[in-house]
């Protein structure tokens, strides 16, 4: 199964947000909670739009939510 | 399973059984005279009936279970799986259209000519839809 080339704490965030819920995050950034699962689990790529509403939430910049884990080849 | 995933199961059973049933129950001895042809017409009748009762009721039945889910729009990794179901039923409507021709060539007509174009949407529409349903578990 195809991963995204890049790594998130998404899981980590969301436990120190107040043990926030996947369905919680997903209503703020106006996705599903299934979306939420499937870039936590690196099997989505989000869209810029989404991934910085991601770390907007959690008051952090885009490159501590999201880190880059492949080759730029 | 989001609500739009349990929809598409609903969707992909009933379109199996109507149009199952359909293709097993037709006479296919007189497919190529006008009578083949009417029967088929009139056989599409039953098959809706079989097809969208379980579809509808099933869609409301959950829609009546989780009604947060079923007011949500579709969000951006819906919508891709949703493109891309719809890109793989492109490929089977092409090779049917192609049979179609094919079949008419050579002399097989009216029944024919409605089974063949009926199954090539039916097949097209089980594709998009098993499609989406194999992106929903891969997650993309």
């Amino acid at each position: 199964m195809a991963r995204t080339p890049f790594t998130n704490d998404i899981k980590t965030l969301r436990f120190f947000a107040g043990e926030m819920t996947q369905g919680d995050l997903g209503d703020r950034v106006g996705v599903t909670r299934q979306t939420i699962a499937a870039i936590e689990q690196g099997k989505y790529s989000p869209s810029l739009e989404v991934a910085f509403r991601i770390a907007q939430i959690f008051g952090k910049p885009l490159e501590e939510v999201f880190q880059w884990s492949g080759d730029f080849d | 399973m989001s609500f739009r995933e349990k929809i598409h199961w609903v969707a992909f059973f009933s379109l199996i059984m109507g149009f199952g049933w359909y293709f097993v129950s037709y006479p296919w001895a007189v497919a190529n005279t006008r009578a083949g042809m009417l029967t088929s017409v009139w056989m599409l009748l039953p098959t809706t009936i079989i097809f969208l009762v379980p579809m509808v009721a099933g869609t409301a039945w959950l829609a009546i279970r989780t009604p947060k889910e079923a007011n949500l729009k579709e969000d951006e990794r819906e919508k891709t799986i949703h493109l891309k179901g719809t890109h793989a039923a492109y490929y089977p409507l092409v090779l049917g259209i192609w049979a179609n021709v094919f079949a008419l060539i050579n002399g097989l007509n009216y029944g024919w000519s409605v089974n063949i174009l009926m199954a090539t949407l039916v097949s097209a529409e089980l594709i998009r839809v098993a499609a989406q349903l194999y992106f929903y578990r891969r997650g993309y």
